[in-house]
């Protein structure tokens, strides 16, 4: 083990420190807070400007001022869409909200402007709406009126409770999010094998490795060092990820709002960390097979396209959690990790179906760490050229 | 198989492939300390020989022994391997790559540092330890290698066109290291085309064509085996003919004589002693280079080599 553990670290350290997955692992974070971050300010950056309203029903109140967040509207009222039309060409406004005759039976207010209003001048003018329908009415009832139903759902079973808001969103999003994250570093992984290995064997290095230590040690060392690779990416990505919500929500809910589902979680892991092994297994298997990068990445390719497998049936799989293609998909192990994630969130996953589930990812990686070990022996003896199915079996019968 | 003496044993060995047979029965012996030469045209078999001594194909046929047995995991640490077609992982450094493969091969950290220090020092690379492979020329590189595949101190090295790539510096180094190496006790098993270096350095050879065993033995009993049925001679005096030579050639003040067949260089000494209008300062028998038996053992050319020699 400690030769496995020596080749885990060297692929490790060589890896870390190279310009693309230092790009890779900091710039995509970064670039979703530079997004992000745009998105945010374009929403809710700069004061309330100057705008004018319309009332064709006649029956609301006029308002003076709307405050939202610490920010003043002050509203102009106009008799006709005329002198609202010419207000906004002389620049007067920056546009005019138009409350049509028939709102009162379903008719949709219209605003009129040079751009979209952003979020905060939408509140506003949702606020101007109310106040205008309730003039008398107390403040309490007014903010009571902008969320009058947040409702909070508890589960007969486990006394869980899930919050209305961004505290549900999170709890759905979560399992979505890191099912994605899985599926992209594992296919990201894959491929990295595959052309980490295929960059090996050109590098001719593995001829002296080999007679150091055995395909086993060395196939277990790369994929360990790889997924601690991968671990450290997805962490650093996690961690951005949380800091940003964070940021983005701080203030706006409650954190006893917040349900995080630990269950889901764990058997996430649990499935997650074989499963990610046996993904860097199979793409170091097929870097093995493959004769040169550009056929380990197609390799890996289809690799990634059977992990992707929940995606392609989500619409039937939501529609009948516990069916065959549910359970067909938590026993297959390429797709375990993600389609457990995802059923657990949504309802209960029986207990003998995780079971089995590890179990089977398990097995695979223990079968795929054997059967890579066997034909990388009579790959690295081969230069630039694929390994063909006889010469698989070859290798298999001379195991 | 005796462990004092035969670091390595082959015995009636054959690898088969489905349409070729690489090895065919083949035996031979390596000694502890001693370089042996492991001799044979481009696909003989000799990589096919050295990769089953290590265990990373199996023999069709055939017993090997190494170190006193059949290959194991535990051995691995105990023998240095050089492939012709060797390569280290471009973007680490010298130092780090030495490390990794020192430790690989059973030193410990700080054992790896101290002999990476030693050797890159002896090859005078250690200036250079800092620096990626990648950046490396192609004679640092080879010197890299051989650090790499020797600084575990193995009691086996099996190494492959040691000098190629190496200017007259460097290899003078790196002869320097095996000689010392055989000193300290290792069988050093060295398979190139050099047949200078082979001459320099080998006490017994083995040459391998078509997989087969076509000589085997010390160095000295080989040549003597081939010696050419020629001499040369330095003598004051002129000559136009000498009874038993065939052929009479004049070369640097002086003459090689092609003999008669069946005529032995003793009784044209003789001859020559008995001319009174000549005397003879230097008699010799002419040495076929390991080149030349090469060329004639595996078939090429011979008819063109034997021109040469006489």
């Amino acid at each position: 083990m400690r030769k496995a553990w020596l080749v885990a670290k060297a692929t490790y350290r060589r890896r870390v420190r190279s310009t693309l997955f230092l790009l890779f692992t900091f710039g995509i974070p970064c670039l979703m807070v530079i997004v992000g971050t745009v998105v945010i300010l374009a929403q809710t950056g700069g004061a309330l400007p100057q705008i004018g309203y319309v009332d064709q029903t006649g029956r609301l109140a006029a308002v003076e001022s709307v405050t939202v967040e610490d920010e003043t509207l002050r509203p102009t009222l106009y008799t006709d869409i005329g002198a609202a039309r010419q207000a906004f060409r002389d620049g007067d406004i920056v546009g005019y909200l138009v409350v049509p005759e028939d709102y009162f039976e379903g008719g949709e207010p219209l605003f009129y402007g040079e751009r979209n209003p952003n979020a905060r001048l939408q509140s506003a003018m949702t606020t101007l709406m109310r106040q205008g329908m309730l003039p008398d009415a107390p403040a309490w009832i007014l903010n009571r009126l902008e969320d009058p139903s947040n409702i909070t759902y508890v589960a007969r079973e486990t006394g869980e409770r899930v919050a209305q808001g961004p505290g549900l969103i999170i709890r759905v999003a979560t399992p979505a999010f890191l099912a994605m994250v899985f599926i992209f570093s594992v296919f990201t992984s894959a491929n990295q094998m595959g052309s980490a290995v295929v960059r090996e064997k050109e590098q001719r290095a593995m001829e002296m490795v080999i007679t150091s230590i055995s395909p086993r040690q060395l196939v277990t060392g790369k994929v360990l060092g790889m997924t601690l690779l991968s671990l450290t990416q997805v962490g650093v990505w996690l961690l951005g990820a949380v800091i940003g919500i964070g940021l983005v929500l701080f203030g706006t809910f409650q954190m006893q709002d917040l349900s995080i589902p630990w269950s889901a979680l764990l058997w996430g892991a649990l499935l997650g960390i074989p499963g990610y092994f046996l993904y860097a297994t199979l793409g170091t298997g097929l870097g093995v097979i493959a004769g040169d990068k550009q056929q380990a990445r197609q390799l890996a390719g289809m690799l990634g396209f059977l992990g992707m497998g929940p995606l392609y049936f989500m619409g039937l799989i939501i529609n009948n959690l516990g069916g065959p293609l549910g359970v067909g998909l938590t026993l297959f192990p390429l797709t375990a990790p993600t389609i457990t994630l995802f059923r657990m969130t949504l309802s209960q996953v029986p207990t003998w179906q995780l079971g089995a589930s590890l179990s089977i990812i398990l097995l695979s990686l223990a079968a795929s760490v054997w059967f890579v070990a066997r034909i990388f022996r009579a790959a690295m003896l081969i230069y630039g050229q694929a390994l063909q199915p006889r010469e698989i079996l070859r290798a298999l019968r001379q195991a | 198989m005796n462990e004092s003496m035969h670091a390595v044993e082959v015995r009636d060995v054959s690898k088969a492939y489905a349409t070729v047979q690489a090895v065919d029965d083949l035996s031979f012996t390596v000694d502890r300390g001693e370089i042996f030469g492991l001799l044979g045209p481009n696909g003989a078999g000799k990589t096919t020989t050295i990769r089953m001594m290590l265990d990373i194909i199996k023999p069709s046929a055939g017993e090997i022994g190494v170190l006193g047995g059949p290959m194991t995991e535990e051995k691995k640490s105990r023998i240095g391997y050089l492939p012709e077609e060797r390569g280290l992982y471009d973007d680490m450094t010298v130092l780090d790559t030495l490390l990794f493969l020192g430790q690989l091969k059973g030193l410990s950290s700080a054992t790896a540092r101290e002999r990476a220090e030693t050797y890159l020092r002896e090859v005078e690379l250690w200036e250079a330890r800092d620096r990626k492979i990648e950046a490396l020329s192609q004679g640092m590189n080879q010197k890299a290698q051989f650090v790499a595949g020797t600084m575990h101190e193995p009691e086996l090295l099996i190494i492959d066109e040691p000098f190629s790539g190496l200017d007259p510096v460097n290899t003078r180094i790196i002869k320097n290291l095996l000689l010392h190496m055989r000193d300290r006790g290792t069988a050093i098993i060295m398979s190139t085309h050099q047949m200078q270096r082979v001459e320099e350095l080998c006490e017994r050879i083995l040459l391998i064509d078509h997989g087969r065993r076509v000589l085997y033995g010390p160095l000295e009993e080989i040549r003597e085996q081939f010696v050419a049925n020629a001499v040369e001679v330095d003598l004051d005096g002129e000559l136009e003919e000498v009874a038993g030579v065939r052929r009479l050639s004049p070369r640097n003040g002086g003459y090689r004589m092609t003999l008669e067949e069946g005529v032995q260089p003793e009784t044209v000494l003789q001859v020559l002693v008995g001319m009174p209008e000549v005397t003879v300062q230097r008699f010799e028998r002419v040495q076929r280079s390991l080149d030349d038996i090469f060329v004639q053992v595996v078939g090429h050319e011979v008819e063109n080599a034997e021109e040469e020699v006489a």
